[in-house]
């Protein structure tokens, strides 16, 4: 965190300096863990054994907040009887289905119930989804005694029970004494008068198992009470500046604004349909039309009526998979003809940048907006393939345009943070020459757009003229307002037009509109919120007058979890949010996260619907039982608990299972994306884990090209340990070459303890740490890390496995003569096939897992 | 003014040093790759006013814990100290060097004339000459921020207040309280570099202190600096005997090779 | 900012760094100074244990004088000495010396005229060294000695020209010639005040013998050089003893200097080894050859010349060596380590050392 967030790291030094125990868990000793009180080195890819084992520790030693998990958690809720835990099937959970390489969930279902989940996959791509109507949450069993063996909590610590502290020291590599400071200075920090934080960012994302990370993470909060609570949460510290922004009205390909997903083409062919297999019947979601239709309204105006599904079938309907690395592949397959890349440079940041280069290569035309030509943009005369003269710019037919944007200080906008805080900044000074911004570029475009198609009659291009196109604009460079785009996002009475005051207010009927209902409120009273700039000093320590936060400025989301189920404060310590007996209404230091009236005696009647089965005391209102999922009957696609998988590609065998890998994993079997062996490729024998710098920003266009930032760390180097310079004759400042089946790279070495050998009960392993920002433009030049990346992704949020695979070293300075994977020859010994999958049971031919559309494959059996 | 250094909440981002290459305007000094950690600038000088240096020590924090067992990573922001006896100051010639209304040390770039003799008085490195004209360069305190009632950009930059500026009394204050809290929570190695007259008599203590946790030297800082001048009585006397001497032999020489 | 290939298409002025600050044209940034080349093989270990540095990085920096100030330390020293002379014998030496006298001061006004030459070369520019007259500063040795020599240059030159004449400029000369022999004095010993007071471990270390070793050595400089130029006996007498007790002096105080850097081992390597060192045995020797030459018996102009050669050279190199010796010993951070962990820092000259550790840690400074 004091690496990549610096400035947000003050406050955990704030923390520190009032007693907070700071604890880091890296397998490096970072720039954090000189702050910490207390640091664990540990394999990279294996926290999900570290997090069980705590989990575990919880559960045998009874530390987990009773009162908290039995009202609060699903704890108590029955699962059906066809439940299948990975521990009965070596790896497994009931309901995988081999030919399609994904899990069907049917058997993780409580019993006599079936739920949909807050966020996720609300549903799969295959097969109809199951329609969630009349669904009665008060119909799911439960057994308040926690002692069912079919319920939640027996399920968890069954699960966990082999997660002990020798099999994390086997799997993670921690001393069981280590590990047990951890887990108890953990406990003795939460519960009533204490809580504990927990904070990541891409060292636990970034794995073939991502998401099950932070899973882990969330059950161990939830068991210890510190979620809903002040000083408590996992906080995901986000990337680019308004990354979280990105996701709330997302860049990515299945989710429309405030997380409604996607309409898939081959089942959502209506709104009704879409709306029936999208809206929860109760908890929050079953406000799903009143967003929906909103939203339609925002894009579509006067055009969307009742009558014509309020131009529902305008929206682009999914055929499948479409995310980054997917579509880089059929690029490579010859499927795509154009490209737009704003604000990303992904021959240096994205994995395996030969495959980028040998995708964009396909193109007919590429477009490209960022501060510098980028190696990205200058992809057809700058790489390995060019040097080694296996591909030359003449026979590369891609038309590239390159736009010169400009920055964050040259445009009015706003910056969502982690804690889901929006702030606006203003254009300090004009942008200089052709430079515009995002919003210039794209309100320009639909403009012109909508002209050259203004007189055509297809129905086809309705979707285009009739889209609500109208932003005032100002200034020289005709640049739109963003303000009234924020105005938009907010939402508006259709008649009058006047904003509205938060979400509460949207309706089903299209007599509103709104752009993104999480922000609705971010303009209300027409006074744009995320611009207040009130002093901390001058107002409560919540401070709700700087900036706002969504949902409704709310600072903590489930606040109402921090009061007892009898709606009192846990302890004085951590009071933040009550139910106020006089008034009738729960208060507190921020917005109550709460229906705002409802007692906490409330029960739903049997036959409730929507937000009245909301109880009082469910506080994670946007779940469909309103409690905190210790076991996700859904949403995920890998299981409704995390198991331990070994990465992609590993040093050992799963100590766990005997399935390797996450079952559900996505892989791209091709031949320009060639594995090592699933575990112990004498060819690639080393851990490669790569990170971040504080003083370069992820793909360097924005710190290589200052010489102030490049002067501080001038080159690409590995870091190693003095055992393995030692083993391999690494010199401390000299050249090292490291390799993987998809490519090699060239490094200064830096010998340091820092990135210690990491000590299993039986074997060492050695790990190789590389900072990836290097490329070959800008002041400071060297080889981008991720030519030696392969494609594989977790099949949940289809990231990257970055942080944990398996690579070779050797002194000296690479070859110029050896080929890469995506032309030419095929590199020598790639395309390592192992069982990452139990024969049989996993799919064959392995590397058809995840989602994944059905021709991406054909691509690649010629 | 002064500057307190806490180096214990340090975290080595080094927003300090380009802060202060960012206000004063000054260029690169080469992209190299050194080998020393993450310490890729090396030492203080002419274009480098701010110094984050990265100690990887074989010896544990008394109040950390890490699988790495004895090891700890020191991070500290250098800076030239303000001394109350600046070496520089008294060594310089021209009167170049200044003490400031704000109780700093400044080079006035229009006197001095490159001679070089501060660079030799500064007992701790810091002040250097600027390699094309010669003219001698160093921190100033953000002079110019200063006047206009400005924290340093250095200062301002440091997002954990590693760097803390301000009254110097009060600092003191601070940085004292600091030492007990941390001696407190079992970091007994936590000492004041430079605090004041009595902590460090032969500079009369320094205008920037620091927080330390090991011996100077690990810092590269000297452990007992001393102003020069003050050693310079000694070298004086010496000087003067020995031309009263050489007056002496001149004139018995004289005397006696004249005698008949 | 280097460079505009920035792709934004926009006035790379706008890039360009402004200011004073910025146009400086930093030597390392161009490439042309290669890395030192103990960094490339610093180990983290280097950092710490028993005798901590930190990458063995120089904790005080490197004088950045050229050739020419060591050289300006000879030639004015021997001009002081040379001016100092001359003024006895101008008292005490009746007419007979008068020829004596004019040698001396023609050295003296020469060798300060020549030494500021050399200073001015090592400022850059002429009217930089007027810098130096701005201001009078007791604390600063080379403000002092820029007055001295201000003085002597001018007092001697004056001395020199009216070196013949008679009457009331005749007069004037020899005030001259006397003031010349009063700021002379301090001439031979001042550039020894000036590199002592410094932060530089082995100069500051000898700081009590190198004056004297300064003032001896120009009292042989300015000797040699006199025995060069045409002597009668009387001035060969005078000259021959004045140089014979300089080199005398040199081979004395050299040692006392040696041994008084030396009771730090890393603080007196510079003159043990390396350049500087061979320079210290060169000077030593030459000057013990040139003592050689001036006491054995029969004067003849063959042995005379050799024996001012040899104290020429034997002054010179000295100077060079005390030189060399300390830019070594700014190179080596333990020399200044190690100095003032024993005592010679702050502690010599103040009641107690600076605080350096914690008390509990203390103990194992000792
Ligand atoms: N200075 C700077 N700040 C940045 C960025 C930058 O490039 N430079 N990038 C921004 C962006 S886009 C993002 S996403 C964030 C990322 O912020 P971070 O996630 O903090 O960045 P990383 O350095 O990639 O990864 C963090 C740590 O994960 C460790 N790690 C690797 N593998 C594992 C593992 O298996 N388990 C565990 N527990 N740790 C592991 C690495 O050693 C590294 O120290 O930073 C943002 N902030
Ligand atoms: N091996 C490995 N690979 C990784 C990671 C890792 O940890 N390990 N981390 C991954 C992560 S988390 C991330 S986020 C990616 C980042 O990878 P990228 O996003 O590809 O890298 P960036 O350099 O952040 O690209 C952002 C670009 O946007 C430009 N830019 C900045 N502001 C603007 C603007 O206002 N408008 C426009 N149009 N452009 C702008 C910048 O100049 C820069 O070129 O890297 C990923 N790759
Ligand atoms: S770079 Fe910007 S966002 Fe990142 S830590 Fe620094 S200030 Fe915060
Ligand atoms: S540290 Fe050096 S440069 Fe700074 S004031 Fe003291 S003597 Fe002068
Ligand atoms: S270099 Fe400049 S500042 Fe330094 S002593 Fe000489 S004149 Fe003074
Ligand atoms: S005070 Fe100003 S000049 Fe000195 S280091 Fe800080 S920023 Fe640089
Ligand atoms: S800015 Fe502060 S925290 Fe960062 S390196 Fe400088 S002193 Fe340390
Ligand atoms: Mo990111």
């Amino acid at each position: 965190m004091a690496e990549c967030h610096p400035v947000g790291f003050r406050w955990t030094m704030e923390a520190k300096k009032r007693g907070a125990t700071i604890i880091h868990v890296d397998p490096r000793f970072t720039r954090t863990s000189a702050m910490a009180d207390l640091h664990v080195p540990l394999r990279a890819g294996s926290d999900i054994a570290f997090l069980g084992g705590i989990v575990n520790y919880i559960m045998q030693n009874e530390r987990y907040f009773k009162d908290y998990v039995t009202n609060y958690t699903n704890a108590a809720a029955i699962v059906g009887k066809d439940f299948e835990d990975t521990e009965d099937l070596d790896g497994f959970f009931s309901g995988w289905q081999p030919d399609e390489g994904q899990y069907d969930i049917e058997s993780w279902q409580y019993e006599g119930t079936e739920v949909a989940p807050a966020a996720g996959q609300r549903e799969m791509f295959t097969g109809e989804p199951k329609s969630e109507r009349g669904t009665q949450v008060s119909a799911e069993r439960v057994d308040r005694s926690l002692q069912d063996p079919r319920c939640v909590f027996q399920i968890v610590k069954r699960h966990f029970s082999r997660y002990t502290p020798e099999v994390v020291q086997e799997t993670c590599g921690v001393e069981p004494e280590l590990f047990g400071k951890v887990a108890q200075s953990l406990c003795d920090n939460s519960g009533r008068e204490r809580t504990s934080a927990f904070v990541y960012a891409v060292g636990w994302t970034q794995h073939s198992v991502g998401v099950q990370y932070i899973r882990t993470a969330a059950i161990i909060q939830l068991l210890l009470g510190n979620m809903g609570r002040p000083g408590g949460g996992i906080m995901a510290l986000r990337g680019h500046a308004s990354i979280q922004g990105s996701t709330d009205i997302p860049t990515l390909y299945n989710l429309l604004p405030g997380y409604l997903p996607m309409p898939k083409a081959n089942y959502d062919v209506s709104l009704a349909r879409y709306i029936e297999y999208n809206e929860s019947a109760s908890g929050w979601w079953s406000n799903f039309p009143k967003y929906m239709v909103s939203l339609l309204k925002a894009y579509w105006g006067e055009a969307a009526t009742a009558d014509n599904d309020y131009c529902y079938d305008y929206l682009p309907h999914l055929t499948g998979d479409h995310s980054h690395m997917t579509t880089v592949a059929d690029m490579a397959d010859g499927k795509l003809q154009g490209y737009f890349i704003m604000g990303e440079n992904p021959t240096v940041g994205s994995m395996h940048g030969a495959l980028h280069r040998k995708g964009m290569r396909e193109l007919d035309w590429l477009v490209v907006r960022d501060f510098a030509v980028t190696e990205t943009a200058d992809f057809w005369r700058d790489g390995p393939e060019f040097e080694r003269g296996e591909v030359s710019p003449e026979d590369i037919k891609t038309e590239v345009f390159f736009f010169p944007c400009a920055a964050h200080t040259e445009k009015d906008g706003t910056f969502t943070n982690t804690q889901r805080l929006l702030q606006w900044h203003h254009a300090a000074i004009e942008p200089p020459g052709d430079c515009r911004s995002e919003l210039h570029f794209m309100y320009h475009l639909g403009r012109r757009l909508r002209d050259m198609y203004g007189d055509s009659g297809d129905a086809k291009d309705r979707g285009l003229l009739d889209l609500t196109w109208e932003y005032p604009t100002h200034g020289s460079h005709c640049e739109p307002d963003a303000e009234a785009v924020l105005k938009e996002i907010n939402g508006y009475r259709v008649d009058g037009g006047e904003p509205v005051s938060g979400y509460l207010d949207l309706e089903p009927d299209g007599s509103t509109a709104c752009g993104c209902w999480i922000y609705s409120g971010s303009f209300a009273d027409g006074v744009n919120q995320p611009a207040r700039r009130k002093p901390g000093s001058e107002q409560s320590w919540v401070a709700p007058e700087w900036g706002w936060a969504w949902p409704s400025n709310r600072r903590i989301l489930y606040n109402r979890a921090s009061a007892d189920p009898s709606g009192k404060p846990w302890s004085e310590r951590k009071r933040y949010v009550w139910w106020d007996e006089e008034v009738g209404k729960w208060t507190g230091e921020d917005n109550p996260d709460f229906i705002p009236d409802r007692p906490p005696s409330y029960r739903p009647p049997e036959d409730a619907n929507g937000v009245d089965t909301i109880s009082g005391i469910d506080p994670f209102i946007m779940q469909a039982d309103g409690k905190g999922w210790l076991y996700a009957p859904n949403g995920l696609l890998d299981g409704p608990l995390p198991a331990h998988y070994e990465p992609q590609e590993s040093v050992i065998k799963n100590p766990l299972y005997k399935q390797q890998c996450n079952p559900a994993r996505m892989e791209w079997d091709r031949k320009d994306n060639p594995y090592h062996k699933a575990w112990n490729d004498p060819r690639y024998p080393y851990v490669i884990t790569t990170y971040r710098l504080t003083e370069h920003h992820t793909a360097g266009a924005m710190s290589r090209w200052l010489t102030w930032l490049s002067e501080l760390q001038p080159e690409l180097f590995c870091e190693v340990s003095p055992e393995l310079a030692e083993e391999k004759g690494l010199v401390n400042g000299g050249w090292a070459t490291i390799s993987t089946a998809r490519g090699e790279i060239e490094t200064r070495v830096l010998v340091t303890r820092r990135l210690p050998a990491i000590r299993l009960r039986r074997r060492v392993v050695h790990q190789i740490g590389l900072p990836y920002h290097w490329g070959s433009k800008g002041h400071s030049r060297g080889d981008a890390v991720n030519e030696l990346v392969s494609f594989v992704a977790d099949p949940n949020v289809s990231i990257q496995e970055s942080k944990a695979l398996t690579g070779n070293i050797e002194p000296g300075r690479r070859s110029t003569g050896r080929r890469v994977v995506t032309s030419g020859k095929l590199a020598a010994g790639a395309g390592g096939r192992a069982a990452r999958d139990i024969p049989g049971r996993g799919k064959s031919p392995e590397g058809a897992h995840g989602i994944k559309t059905a021709e991406s494959q054909e691509g690649e059996q010629t | 003014m002064g500057f307190f250094t806490d180096t214990t909440v340090c975290i080595g981002c080094k927003a300090c040093e380009v802060a202060c290459k960012e206000w004063n305007q000054l260029p690169d000094d080469g992209l190299f790759f050194t080998g020393m950690s993450y310490d890729n600038t090396g030492d203080l000088g002419a274009s480098t006013w701010r110094h984050v240096s990265f100690i990887e020590r074989p010896a544990a924090l008394s109040n950390q814990t890490t699988g790495l067992g004895d090891f700890s990573w020191l991070l500290m922001s250098d800076v030239c100290k303000h001394c109350q006896r600046p070496g520089c100051l008294e060594a310089c010639p021209t009167g170049a060097i200044v003490r400031t209304e704000f109780d700093t040390v400044y080079v006035q770039p229009d006197i001095c004339n490159g001679c070089g003799y501060c660079i030799t008085g500064c007992p701790f490195g810091v002040i250097d000459r600027r390699e094309d004209d010669g003219r001698a360069w160093k921190c100033t305190m953000c002079y110019d921020r200063q006047k206009d009632g400005m924290e340093p950009a250095c200062a301002k930059a440091c997002p954990t207040d590693s760097i803390q500026y301000g009254d110097l009394d009060e600092l003191k204050d601070k940085a004292r309280e600091r030492v007990e809290e941390l001696n407190a929570r079992g970091l007994h190695e936590a000492y004041l570099y430079g605090v004041d007259e009595v902590n460090q008599p032969g500079t009369g203590g320094l205008n920037a202190f620091f927080l330390l946790t090991d011996e100077p030297e690990v810092y590269n800082l000297p452990p007992d600096p001393v102003v020069p001048t003050k050693k310079a009585g000694e070298a004086w006397s010496s000087a003067f005997l020995a031309g009263a001497v050489m007056a002496g032999v001149a004139t018995v020489s004289v005397l006696t090779g004249a005698r008949r | 900012m280097r460079g505009n290939g920035d792709g934004r298409e926009i006035d790379p002025a706008l890039g360009l760094l402004g200011g004073e600050g910025s146009l400086q044209r930093v030597q390392r940034a161009a490439g042309s100074e290669p890395l030192p080349p103990t960094v490339w093989d610093a180990h983290a270990e280097d950092t710490s244990g028993a005798d901590p540095s930190y990458y063995d990085r120089p904790v005080i920096k490197e004088p950045v004088w050229i050739w020419s100030v060591p050289a300006y330390f000879y030639v004015g020293g021997a001009a002081g000495a040379a001016a100092a002379l001359g003024a006895i014998a101008q008292i005490a030496g009746g007419e007979s010396l008068r020829p004596l006298v004019q040698k001396c001061r023609v050295i003296a006004a020469g060798g300060s005229a020549l030494g500021t030459g050399f200073l001015v070369l090592d400022l850059g520019r002429p009217e930089r060294f007027l810098n130096m007259l701005r201001v009078f500063r007791p604390t600063s040795p080379l403000n002092v000695g820029s007055w001295i020599l201000s003085a002597t240059a001018s007092l001697a030159s004056v001395a020199a020209l009216l070196r013949r004449s008679r009457g009331f400029l005749g007069d004037a000369g020899d005030a001259a010639g006397l003031g010349a022999g009063l700021t002379g004095v301090p001439m031979t010993g001042y550039t020894a005040v000036l590199v002592s007071t410094t932060a530089n471990p082995l100069w500051q270390g000898a700081r009590r013998s190198m004056p004297a070793l300064f003032v001896s050595s120009a009292m042989s400089s300015a000797a040699s050089l006199l025995e060069m130029t045409a002597l009668n006996d009387t001035e060969a007498k005078i000259v021959n003893r004045f140089g014979m007790a300089g080199s005398l002096g040199e081979i004395v105080f050299s040692t006392v200097l040696q041994r008084e850097i030396s009771t730090v081992e890393r603080v007196g390597r510079p003159l043990r080894e390396g350049l500087a060192g061979r320079l210290w045995k060169l000077s030593q020797a030459a000057t013990v050859a040139s003592l050689g030459l001036s006491v054995l018996p029969g004067r003849s102009r063959a042995q005379r010349m050799l024996g001012a050669a040899a104290g020429s050279i034997g002054a010179l190199a000295m100077r060079f060596a005390v030189w060399e010796a300390g830019k070594a010993s700014a190179r080596d951070p333990r020399a200044t380590f190690h100095q003032q962990r024993a005592g010679l820092g702050a502690k010599e000259v103040t009641t107690t050392a600076a605080v350096s550790g914690a008390d509990d840690r203390r103990a194992t400074d000792a």
